[in-house]
């Protein structure tokens, strides 16, 4: 037999072949049929994206459009202010988290090899023709890769190849640390966008198109801007290495809070164009935060009280019916959402702040987050706005973004509370939070959304107006926060009982035993079902086209292929839905890569 | 002076009696068993005293405090009685010094760096101040149940229960477990521990008792109640598990 020759035996490499493909005659079987389809997919991808029909320019064309849509040009600046934040944020992160794992010499190489390879062999299993059909219907079969082409591409990978393969088992102890070199891929990343150069459609002086497109960088208009980031990136990079050296211990929370409220303050201040006028400021924002800063600081002073803590049901109860109250009444948005804050500020003050320590340092969170939430309504309210064609300066991925980020912000929080709610001993509130969950999980998203173009506005008093985006916000908010809920249910009711036993005999109250002990530990369960619905909000961002928003979808189906200015797209429709289907991959398989190894280090797998 | 007294005690799980009227006290300082056979009501009775269950008849008064419904008695007599179960019940998302420090820092409003300082010293005291920093589930039993007895005893409480600490043990682990309550018993703690270890209740025991469907049949000095059972149903209990 072949199989137990010494090369499957002896060699590790024939070994893993051996127990991994070819075990028995049935796996081997599979392994031939699967090997055979994937080849056979591939070799009919690669004709398809290769063939001489397809207008890729169309694509590489529109990547603005994809982007933000119809984004004034001179606002641009604030595009790139919002994705340089992200990045700088990043590489702040990646220092400052830098746990250290490095990387010798020979694993570098082992990765190049494994990725060269593999470059090798697709090269090597392109298909030479592809199928061209025809006007009258006939089939021509056309040469898409010439052979001096694919020699010219596989000879350097297969020298490559054969140079990592060896250079693997080099001796040198030198040992990288994995997040710079991983920060040095991503430079080569940007590096290639000035010397990897594609046909690329340009205009002359008079708006005419030069014919033959002219090769140009990748990224030929924004290699600058990228170039700029990639730099703040590094430095950043650094400046986050430099604090952890010096243990500054505040970073550890400032850093997750600042992921929190990037993309709020992106949303509220970057992407609009606020003008803030000091009239509004002087009239609402300075008193709101004085009041609501004294109420504040009245409610940690006497949290602790005996006299008043017999009255804690009603005060609550009361707090709830006023800031409904607030909510209806005309006042000016930043007290009626400064209100909900309070509610919040009432519940977890008799759990935090029965020490002085306990209440200076509730105090000041209290008034930081004053401020905070004041600042970013006051952008996002303001009036004056960033003006483009389309009347909303949210459209393409900036869209399916805002769409999938508020998403997840809105909805977690109010799933847990309605999770929390529909295991509450309280009758009232938990037929409220059952009634909401069950209510909103019966009627299709799509529904919902009609609901919200055309209903919403029908049910709200006269005069209250909501911008379609923010009401679909809202719904999907619900949405997905019923569906959170009922996982988050589910993963409350995998905690033993011992659990909850062992916080009551510690001492723990009501509120200490489930945001220490229960909610940690059903969310921990629950962390693979949580990315899963939250890669499902993502795509299901597309359906709010549906009710006449731009998202990156509705671009790429109805808006290119009817552009005829100043090229013609007219009826490209496939080469987008490809370009969209490796879009919408990238970004998700990134997201559940990331959960996983999220999920490793929490150490779930282990126990 | 009694630390623990209860009076005519009587808990029913819907028609079912499970206590039928059960009166004792407990001493400062002092180490009680309790055996009986399974479905006795043993835990039941200690899950009574820090209100894990409710008696629907009796008193139970703890440390001067009555138990009742009032919300604030109750967390206060958790604090002072500590509680160490059977399946351990470490929380398995936190490592052994944050189980440890979580009620002190939460509870008893300290700070970090003094909760984690006292949980050092109680985890030297049972003997494991290396696995600090380890996770519940990388840990055997034994030394499972010695955090679990570490994580009680940061509250420093008065009273300590045991609801048969050792019996989801493997024999090899039973003993390091022991040891941990006998030193602790020899500190001075007052302790009501259910378990069918009878050589501890021999060597550590200041009085023993025996319960049997919901009643207290036998309350003996340990000399007394191995030796010289009063009862007849003592000496069944004790042919069967001997
Ligand atoms: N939550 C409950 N609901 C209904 N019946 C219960 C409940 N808990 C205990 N019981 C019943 O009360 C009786 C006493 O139970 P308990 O757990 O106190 O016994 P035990 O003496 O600790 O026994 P074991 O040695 O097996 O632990 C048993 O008959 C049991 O079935
Ligand atoms: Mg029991």
């Amino acid at each position: 037999m072949i199989r137990d020759s010494k090369f499957f035996i002896e060699n590790p490499y024939g070994r893993w072949i051996r127990d991994n493909l070819f075990s028995s005659s049935s796996s081997a079987f599979l392994t031939f049929f699967a090997g055979f389809m994937v080849i056979y997919s591939y070799r009919g991808i690669v004709g398809f994206i290769l063939n001489p029909e397809r207008m890729w320019t169309s694509v590489t064309y529109n990547m603005k459009l994809y982007m933000i849509l119809a984004y004034p040009d001179e606002a641009m600046i604030r595009v790139w202010l919002s994705v340089g934040l992200a990045l700088i944020l990043g590489g702040l992160s990646i220092g400052f988290y830098n746990s250290g794992k490095t990387i010798s010499l020979g694993g570098i190489f082992q990765k190049l090899f494994t990725i060269s390879a593999v470059i090798a062999l697709l090269i090597a299993l392109a298909p030479t023709n592809t199928n061209v059909i025809q006007n009258d219907g006939s089939i021509e079969v056309v040469e898409i890769i010439p052979q001096d082409v694919r020699m010219l591409i596989l000879g350097p990978s297969l020298v490559l190849t054969l140079a990592f393969f060896f250079l693997r088992n080099i001796k040198i102890k030198n040992l990288f640390n994995t997040a710079k070199v991983n920060l040095t891929y991503f430079g080569l990343i940007i590096a290639s966008l000035y010397f990897i150069k594609i046909p690329t459609i340009s205009l002359d002086s008079s708006g005419e198109r030069i014919i033959p497109d002219p090769f140009l960088p990748i990224a030929s208009t924004t290699y600058i801007p990228w170039t700029i980031l990639y730099i703040g990136m590094l430095l950043f990079f650094f400046i986050g290495s430099l604090l952890k050296n010096r243990d500054i211990k505040i970073m550890a929370r400032l850093i997750p809070i600042s992921w929190f409220l990037c993309p709020l303050f992106i949303f509220s201040w970057i992407f609009k164009k606020p003008l803030v006028e000091l009239n509004t400021v002087f009239s609402a924002d300075i008193p709101s935060i004085l009041v609501f800063g004294i109420i504040g600081f009245l409610i940690i002073r006497f949290s602790d009280n005996q006299s008043i803590g017999v009255y804690r049901t009603p005060i609550n109860i009361g707090f709830l019916v006023l800031s409904i109250v607030v909510f209806l009444l005309p006042l000016v948005f930043i007290f009626k959402a400064t209100m909900v804050l309070l509610l919040l500020l009432l519940v977890v003050s008799p759990a935090i702040a029965t020490t002085k320590e306990g209440k200076r340092q509730l105090f000041i969170v209290w008034v930081v987050s004053l401020f905070v939430l004041t600042f970013l309504i006051r952008g996002a309210s303001s009036d004056t706005m960033l003006v483009t064609p389309t009347g909303s300066i949210f459209g393409g991925f900036s869209l399916t973004w805002l769409l999938a980020i508020f998403g997840t912000y809105a909805s977690f929080p109010l799933g847990l509370a309605l999770a929390l709610g529909r295991t509450s001993t309280l009758p009232v509130i938990r037929i409220i939070c059952t009634g909401i969950i069950e209510i909103v999980r019966s009627v299709p998203y799509i529904t919902w959304l009609f609901f919200a173009s055309v209903m919403l506005t029908v049910f709200l008093p006269a005069g209250v107006e909501f911008n379609l985006i923010i009401r679909v916000l809202i719904l999907t908010a619900f949405f997905s926060g019923a569906y959170f809920a009922e996982y988050i249910r589910g993963g409350l009711q995998s905690i033993p009982k011992g659990q909850y036993e062992a916080a009551n005999a510690i001492g723990m109250n009501p509120f200490q035993r489930i945001f220490l002990v229960i909610v940690p530990q059903a969310l921990r369960t629950i962390i693979p079902t949580l990315v899963g619905s939250v890669i499902t909000s993502f795509k299901d961002s597309s359906l709010v086209a549906i009710i006449g928003l731009f998202d990156i979808l509705r671009i790429g189906t109805s808006v290119i292929p009817a552009q005829s200015q100043p090229v013609v797209f007219i009826g490209r429709n496939l080469e987008q839905l490809v370009f969209l289907s490796f879009f919408f991959w990238v970004f998700t398989f990134v997201f559940s890569r990331r959960s996983m190894k999220f999920e490793k280090r929490l150490g779930l797998g282990e126990r | 002076m009694s630390i623990i007294k209860t009076v005519d005690v009587k808990k029913w799980f819907g028609d079912f009696q499970a206590l039928k009227g059960i009166s004792m006290e407990v001493a400062e300082g002092e180490v009680l068993v309790i055996c009986g056979p399974s479905g006795s009501g043993k835990s039941t009775f200690i899950r009574c005293i820090n209100r894990l269950e409710q008696h629907q008849e009796g008193e139970i008064v703890v440390d001067g405090i009555e138990l009742t419904n009032d919300l604030k008695n109750i967390e206060a007599i958790r604090s002072e009685v500590g509680m160490v179960f059977q399946s351990f019940n470490l929380f398995p998302h936190l490592t052994v010094m944050q189980n440890i420090t979580l009620a002190p820092i939460w509870v008893r409003k300290k700070s970090r760096s003094e909760s984690e300082e006292k949980a050092m010293e109680l985890l030297e005291r049972v003997g494991i101040p290396e696995q600090a920093q380890k996770f519940p589930g990388q840990l055997s039993g034994g030394q499972q149940q010695r955090v679990a007895i570490a994580r009680a005893l940061a509250m420093e409480p008065k009273i300590m229960l045991f609801d048969e600490p050792t019996s989801a043990l493997d024999p090899e682990m039973i003993k390091e477990v022991l040891d941990a309550m006998k030193e602790l018993a020899e500190s001075g703690m007052t302790m009501i521990v259910v378990t069918h270890e009878m050589g501890f209740a021999k060597e550590v025991a200041d009085r023993v008792m025996l319960f049997d469907e919901g009643l207290m049949v036998e309350e003996n000095t340990p000399n007394e109640f191995f030796d010289n059972p009063k009862n007849d149903r003592t000496k069944l209990f004790l042919s069967q598990i001997l």
